[in-house]
């Protein structure tokens, strides 16, 4: 329960910080899309905070009803299979996080950005040690940003 | 955690400050609009791939690799340009959210890049389609190669 707390507390810490960050932009830009882009980032980091945590309410919450993703590996996975996924006992991931997140289009209800998420650990089968290239879609449904899924490629070390 | 998520919502709502309008898509072929996309890669219909492809493409191919709208077009029309002998998607599956579409689908790749290096290849691919003017675009790629089948 403690635990519990701690990471809402985090989470809301971390929008209420974001929030006055992004209070400032709209001054600035003044553009609807630069608020999407700005709240897609944001949706980013929750939806791998939440995985990385095992958060499963805040995946729930977040993931569309006919979410889809593809992992490396070309494994295809829907809402109750990737959260099943990140619930497994099994799976350990020591690292889990984006970074250069850019976006790529941005209307009133659609998001589509890409990032370069690092991930080390083991999930599904799958063992992953280092950045991933992702495409990442959001979509407004009932007033609220979800996620809609997400393609991910291993990137070749260089 | 119905606490958390509901401060969430608010909170993440109140940065948009459009509602959505998710749009029906009635008679949208899917599998139409798949297979025109790898007719038109394959047979370096240009035009139409000018057009399909939204400025906000990216190709990710199963490498990592990144390509922008301007790249992968400037290399299908240019001297390195890939011969695809075989290109074609099975198992198509659209999850349609309004204004946008993630397809995805199985993809066989037979051919060679422009030093002769074959392609060849089985991909679960992971293709992103948005609605911009009334007409549906692409915006995203990315390939991986299936191995869903193999030990």
């Amino acid at each position: 329960m403690t635990r519990t707390y701690g990471l809402a507390g985090t989470m809301i810490f971390i929008i209420a910080s974001a929030a006055a960050a992004l209070g400032q932009v709209p001054k600035k830009a003044g553009s609807p899309a630069d608020d999407v882009a700005a709240t897609a980032a944001i949706m980013d980091h929750i939806w791998l905070d939440a995985a990385h945590n095992r958060d499963t309410g805040t995946l729930e919450w977040l993931f569309a009803d006919d979410f889809v993703e593809v992992h490396p590996g070309g494994f295809i996975v829907n809402k109750q299979e990737q959260i099943d996924q990140i619930m497994d006992p099994q799976r350990t991931l020591d690292e889990l996080h984006p970074d250069d997140i850019h976006v790529l289009y941005a209307s009133p209800d659609v998001a589509v950005l890409t990032d370069i998420t690092t991930i080390k650990g083991v999930s599904g089968g799958v063992r992953y040690d280092g950045p991933q290239r992702v495409i990442r879609v959001f979509v407004k449904q009932q007033g609220r940003w979800r996620a809609a899924g997400a393609g991910i490629a291993r990137m070749a070390a260089k | 955690m119905i606490v958390l998520a509901f401060l969430m919502s608010f909170a993440l709502d109140a940065f948009s400050q459009t509602k959505g309008a998710a749009t029906p898509n009635p008679g949208v072929d899917w599998k139409a609009l798949d297979h025109k996309w790898l007719d038109s890669e394959k047979n370096g219909d240009l035009d139409y791939l000018q057009q399909f492809f939204a400025d906000s493409y990216v190709l990710v191919l199963a490498n990592g690799q990144s390509y922008t709208k301007k790249e992968w077009l400037g290399i299908l029309k240019g001297p390195d340009r890939p011969t695809l002998l075989f290109l074609n998607s099975e198992n198509i599956q659209a999850h349609v959210f309004g204004n946008v579409a993630i397809l995805t689908d199985h993809t066989t790749i037979k051919g060679h890049d422009s030093k002769g290096n074959s392609m060849d290849g089985e991909f679960n691919v992971f293709r992103v389609v948005i609605k911009q003017n009334g007409s549906w675009k692409a915006t995203g790629v990315v390939m991986n190669e299936d191995r869903t089948k193999k030990p």
